[in-house]
């Protein structure tokens, strides 16, 4: 009966199985250093940057790749390099902080429609098709007319609040699919067999269930959340000039592409390295959650 | 004494018609008037083939399934009176053991999480206590306490449903709705777990109400049994007399039909072959639900008038139709 | 009832072993057995116990890999089936050896039409056009027990019952006239009454075609009902093999004991129901000996480093493996004859 003097077995939970599965993916975990390498660039650029973001150098105009300037320099003599780092703070701030918003939002809609169900459901649902049919710029645009675009502040907040209404439509319909699926299951009718509150229920059961498919879809929306934030800056409402984020960049680097093709060519390297991390980590992660291949 | 009485249950559910532009069903009566005591201390089978509603009724006693009409009264008590909080103070007295034991467990819980969450939640024991409660509780079902840090699907079938049978003991509960614990099982395993929900019966002073399809199982676990045919109860016993004298047709078809593990018997037995197939609830035959595959059929009424059941001994009650007179 | 028709099958041991990342399961570990023309085989045993593995090697139906058959024959009609090129596999299966499964629903293809499936093996096999095929495939729905088999030729899977779905496959199975059937516990998921109903017309269809059948099974009763010959595994290994009353009368070896005594309908009401201890062992682990070592109640001494125990002939029907304690059994069988 007495158990100090037996030693306890420690389990393998799904997760500890599923890290290990996704350790052997050898392309994943490739993505997986070089996002922790940008990302931790990205947080100590200002003590690492060789020159400000905004320092300018009229004379010196827009020069090609050297030893002083690995990246080279824009038309206004700023070290493109820097612009980059700092543009790598912006846009991966944007991709993780909006995801996060509309994850938050996007979990909790979708887990009340899907647990309580019936009318309640129908019309949470509903909303959501209704909002999915507006159109992406005519929101923008309205928001451009609106709001006073100068301030740089204000402009920042309103890119979150564009990207942020339009992520978590998705987010929540694949929350609540999942929802629906769990709630079926026996463990959650046992909770309720046993006066388990319902808010314990969802907490601590429905939602750690329905967490894969999640982080799965996370992982994928955070390359998306980065593009629509180049698109935003490209119009005009989101990062402004002197600000740096790599939408900007490239959009400027487009204009000049046959004259200084390395205005758009490092920032595009650099946008699509990080794209590219994040989708194979994202479909590693969806590879090693899956259920069908665990251990059972 | 009854302990559990169910006083005309009726449990439906809408149901969405084939088609696409088919209308809603609106009430597909699953239960359809079921009345039944429980006797404290007692095994109750409930056998019926599949779709018949056992694991519905089962469920309908806990109000896990919404129910239409009807009383549940548990000493004298009526559960549907009750809104969630108060049925929720009440819930630890009537316990449930499920069918699939890969499904019941929590997959992402630990077995001590699984276990504790009850007895945390009802404040069964004080927080200094659980550690030696949950031992107490793994060692009650005959599993090593040194497993409790592990997940679900590192154990086989039959400790997972060890694992369920001790959380449903957690809350000390006097009653215990066993639905088709061992039907996943494997034989060997089977009679394992058999034996403990016996041998825990008797050291804990359990009511069960054990709901299966499997006969022979039911023969040697209970004490009374009740057979179900589309949502009605259609014969009660003691179970030596239910086997030695069916009364009911169905009763009659059913227990002609368990196949007898001895060859000589088997092979030689005069078997009863019902025609047709187990009828659905959303289309019921009129009046008698057996009388299109009844082997016995009298007369015309039983298509058109609906038996009730009716006790006609101290310890039987059949459907008063025709077909099932007393020998 | 002996059967001294000639042999069909004729397997001699048959190994496959699945090779995994965790190891490798020695499914199937050395069986070797036969069925005569008209009998039926029962194969009993557990989940594990390679009951189903040996019967969907004999088809090459086990996915290769991680699967493979590592040795031994099956002669069928003078062809090795295991050696055998797909395109022979092929004029074989569903032809001459059919098969049905437990769950029919995911047996039958869920989009096409009943009638469709049904008339398939005529068309590959016999050469049939599409209008005899449908007359055969009625007239063979028809043989199953299914009312109004034209309506039903054109309904799909889902509209059907358990119990219909399997007369289907039943029907499927039955309709190119094989000489061998392999019913992988086919009433297993069906109702107690419906089960009555399909195994009473297995059997009526048996005799009636004299077709051979390898009925598999966990379900003693069943096996009771329906078998000539029973086939006990454990572990990947046949541990005890017999006309059926010998099986069930006197049997020998104490797995099939410990099985027939643990049944619920063998119990008396009140005493406490027997039970086998611990679990099955892991196939993946070479065993030392006698695989149900571990389990068995009727152990004298616990010498784990007996060989490997074989099979050997009791009576002309009669094969047990010659592990101690079957063979203590047998001699106090003897002894009370």
């Amino acid at each position: 009966m007495s158990t100090e003097n037996e030693t306890m077995e420690e389990g393998t939970s799904l997760w500890k199985d599923a890290f290990r599965r996704l350790k052997k993916n050898k392309i994943s975990m490739l993505g997986f250093y070089a996002l922790a390498f940008l990302i931790i660039i990205a947080i100590i650029t200002p003590l690492i940057a060789p020159y400000s973001y905004e320092a300018q150098d009229l004379n010196l105009g827009a020069t090609p790749p050297s030893w002083k300037h690995w990246f080279g320099t824009d038309s206004f003599g700023r070290d493109l390099l820097t612009r980059v780092m700092y543009g790598a703070r912006i846009s991966l701030m944007v991709g993780f902080i909006a995801t996060a918003v509309s994850l938050a939002i996007g979990v909790l809609w979708g887990t009340i429609a899907g647990f309580i169900g019936g009318k309640t459901d129908t019309i949470m649902m509903r909303i959501v098709d209704v909002l999915y049919s507006v159109p992406f710029i005519l929101l923008v645009i309205v928001l451009m007319v609106v709001v006073d675009t100068k301030s740089p502040v204000t402009n920042l907040l309103l890119m979150f609040f564009a990207i942020g209404a339009v992520e978590w439509l998705t987010m929540a319909r694949i929350v609540r699919g999942q929802v629906l699926n769990i709630r079926k299951q026996e463990f959650i009718e046992a909770c309720f067999s046993m006066g388990i509150s319902k808010k314990q229920i969802i907490l601590r059961h429905l939602i750690p269930n329905v967490l894969g498919p999640i982080i799965v879809y996370s992982t994928l929306t955070v390359p998306s959340v980065m593009l629509l934030e180049a698109f935003l800056s490209f119009l005009g409402l989101g990062v402004q000039a002197p600000m740096s984020s790599w939408g900007l960049l490239i959009n400027s680097g487009v204009e000049k592409m046959e004259e200084y093709p390395w205005l758009l060519i490092f920032p595009g390297l650099t946008f699509s390295l990080t794209l590219f991390s994040l989708n194979f980590l994202g479909d590693g992660l969806r590879d090693a959650l899956d259920p069908k291949s665990s251990a059972d | 004494m009854s302990y559990l009485n169910i006083e005309n249950l009726v449990t439906s559910f809408p149901v969405r018609g084939q088609g696409f532009f088919s209308k809603k069903i609106p009430d597909v009566k699953i239960i359809n008037n079921v009345s039944l005591n429980i006797k404290k201390g007692e095994v109750l089978g409930l056998v019926g083939e599949s779709g018949c509603g056992k694991s519905t009724l089962g469920r309908s006693l806990l109000r896990l399934v919404p129910v239409k009409s009807g009383k549940i009264l548990f000493n004298n008590d009526d559960l549907m009176n009750k809104n969630y909080s108060e049925l929720s103070k009440l819930r630890p007295q009537l316990q449930m053991i499920f069918q699939d034991p890969y499904a019941s467990l929590d997959p992402r819980m630990t077995i001590y999480d699984t276990l504790a969450e009850p007895l945390l939640f009802h404040n069964i024991v004080p927080k200094s206590e659980l550690d030696e409660e949950i031992n107490r509780l793994m060692n009650l079902v005959g599993l090593a306490p040194r497993y409790i840090k592990k997940y679900p699907h590192e154990f086989s079938g039959g400790q997972r449903q060890r694992i369920a049978i001790a959380r449903a003991l957690a809350l000390r509960p006097e009653f215990i709705i066993a639905d088709e614990p061992v039907s996943a099982l494997d034989v060997s395993i089977q009679s394992q777990i058999i034996n403990l929900l016996l041998d825990l019966k008797k050291k804990l002073n359990l009511t069960i109400l054990f709901i299966s399809h499997d006969l022979s199982v039911v023969r040697f676990i209970c004490d009374r049994i009740a057979v179900m045919y589309l949502g009605k109860i259609v014969e009660i016993a003691p179970s030596k007399e239910l086997f030695e004298n069916p009364i009911h047709p169905y009763t009659q078809a059913l227990l002609s039909a368990i196949p007898l593990p001895d060859p000589r018997k088997e092979k030689n037995r005069e078997r009863i072959l019902l025609q047709g197939e187990p009828p659905s609830h959303l289309n019921p035959p009129s009046g008698c639900a057996f009388s299109p595959r009844c082997h016995k059929k009298k007369d015309a009424s039983c298509g058109t008038r609906t038996p009730s059941l009716v006790q006609t001994s101290d310890t039987r009650w059949v459907s008063d139709c025709a077909c099932c007179e007393q020998r | 009832m002996t059967n001294n028709n000639e042999i069909l099958l004729q397997v001699d041991n048959l190994k496959t072993y699945f090779h995994t990342r965790t190891g490798c399961f020695r499914a199937v570990n050395g069986v070797s057995f036969h069925v005569r023309k008209g009998e039926t085989l029962g194969i009993v045993g557990e989940s594990g116990s390679g009951k189903s593995v040996s019967q969907y090697s004999l088809l090459k139906l086990i996915p290769q890999p991680p699967g493979k058959i590592e040795s031994g024959t099956a002669f069928f009609d003078g062809t090795d089936l295991l050696s055998a090129d797909e395109k022979t596999l092929r004029g074989i299966r569903g032809k001459r050896i059919s098969m049905i499964f437990q769950d029919p629903m995911t047996c039958l293809n869920p989009y096409l039409k009943i009638g469709d499936q049904i008339i398939e093996p005529l068309l590959i096999h016999h050469n049939y056009n599409k209008e005899e095929a449908r007359k055969k495939a009625i007239e063979a729905l028809k043989q199953v027990g299914m009312t109004s088999p034209e309506k039903r030729m054109k309904g799909y899977p889902h509209e059907l019952s358990g119990g219909m779905r399997q007369r289907v496959m039943i029907a499927m199975a039955l309709i190119t006239e094989p000489e061998l059937l392999i019913a992988d516990e086919p009433t297993t998921a069906l109702d107690v009454t419906v089960q009555a109903q399909i195994l009473d017309l297995i059997k009526k269809l048996q005799k009636e075609k004299n077709t051979a059948v390898i009925f598999i099974t966990h379900d003693l009763g069943v096996i009771a009902g329906v078998a000539d010959r029973v086939m006990v595994m454990y572990a990947g290994e046949i541990v005890e093999e017999g006309l059926t009353e010998e099986i069930f009368y006197s049997a020998c070896h104490p797995y099939t004991r410990a099985l027939l005594k643990s049944i619920p309908a063998n119990a008396q009401v009140g005493d406490e129901l027997f039970s086998i201890d611990g679990l099955p062992p892991n196939l993946s682990h070479k065993i030392t000996g006698c695989s149900f070592n571990p389990r068995c109640t009727e152990k004298v001494n616990d010498d784990k480093n007996l060989d490997f125990p074989t099979l050997t002939e009791i009576t002309k029907s009669h094969r047990v493996a010659n592990c101690a304690c079957a063979l203590r059994n047998v001699s106090e069988i003897e002894r009370n004859s």
